[in-house]
């Protein structure tokens, strides 16, 4: 049987390491055990990238509002007296989708081909088609993170 | 020494400056570029001594650029700073005539390592 998802263990791993590098490690990311399905109740951020080859998926990245900005502060060390526009959280939130979509698609069988980010400032919504293969819910200072994988088709 | 940055997003570009100095290369003179084109613009505009591109920008591709340049004749020294590590990735940038591969996440001492190469 071909392999149509990251393992759980491998995603959490390459999410972890990700944001230990340029986020940092003064506040650690936490599991949050919610149900499948359950909308993020809060104004979020949301990130995706696509990967088309001999895998074929897309990797998304959903984070609160005061998430996004706050790596936003980190990556581009902004003073938090600075403000940030929304062009510099787009992008903090394109490249972290970005390095986790990346490593993702090196997980998997290739080759593939990994599409530019698409950010918007908003839940990520999928096409009735996309097929959920993974989910991290995560929390970071208290606020929702997700990160999700899904596949074209039908669940297998 | 002069190094080019080539990324599309300014937040890395920001890390990799950031990233030379921690690892101890921060006394170089940093010109930037957003794409693949403009990077080879500026090869021939600002002359670098080093480019460090990431693979995948819009307008031109890191790949495409560094072809782009071989095919014209510089031989600068060329390393991907790419959220794509795989052997496949690096097989072909090795064929392309890249010095390197530096896949994020990065640490300084993977730059520090990579740049000790070609410079």
């Amino acid at each position: 049987m071909s392999v149509i998802a990251p393992e759980l263990t491998d995603l959490q791993a390459v999410v972890e390491e990700v944001w230990s590098t340029f986020v940092g490690y003064e506040h650690p990311l936490c599991v949050r055990q919610v149900p499948a399905g359950t909308p993020l109740d809060s104004g979020v951020w949301s990130g995706a990238v696509s990967v088309t080859g001999e895998w074929q998926g897309a990797v998304t990245v959903e984070l609160a509002d005061d998430v996004a900005v706050a790596i936003s502060r980190v990556m581009l060390d902004v003073d938090p007296s600075e403000s940030l526009n929304d062009d510099d959280v787009a992008d903090a939130v394109g490249e972290l989708v970005n390095m986790i979509g990346g490593n993702v698609k090196s997980l998997m069988p290739g080759p593939s081909a990994l599409s530019l980010p698409a950010v918007a400032a908003g839940r990520a919504v999928f096409p009735s088609d996309a097929h959920e293969v993974a989910r991290l819910d995560l929390l970071w200072t208290n606020q929702p993170v997700r990160i999700t994988v899904h596949t074209p088709g039908s669940p297998r | 020494m002069k190094i080019l940055i080539a990324d599309d997003s300014r937040v890395m570009r920001q890390i990799v400056i950031r990233t030379l100095r921690q690892a101890g290369h921060g006394g170089h003179e940093v010109v930037e570029a957003e794409n693949g084109r403009m990077a080879l613009e500026m090869v021939q505009s600002e002359s670098p001594d080093l480019v460090l591109s990431d693979w995948n920008m819009p307008e031109m591709t890191g790949i495409d650029c560094l072809s782009a340049l071989r095919a014209s004749g510089s031989q600068v020294p060329f390393g991907f700073v790419t959220s794509e590590g795989s052997e496949d990735m690096r097989q072909r940038a090795a064929a392309a005539g890249a010095a390197f591969l530096i896949a994020k996440p990065f640490t300084p001492e993977a730059f520090d390592e990579a740049l000790r190469t070609v410079l």
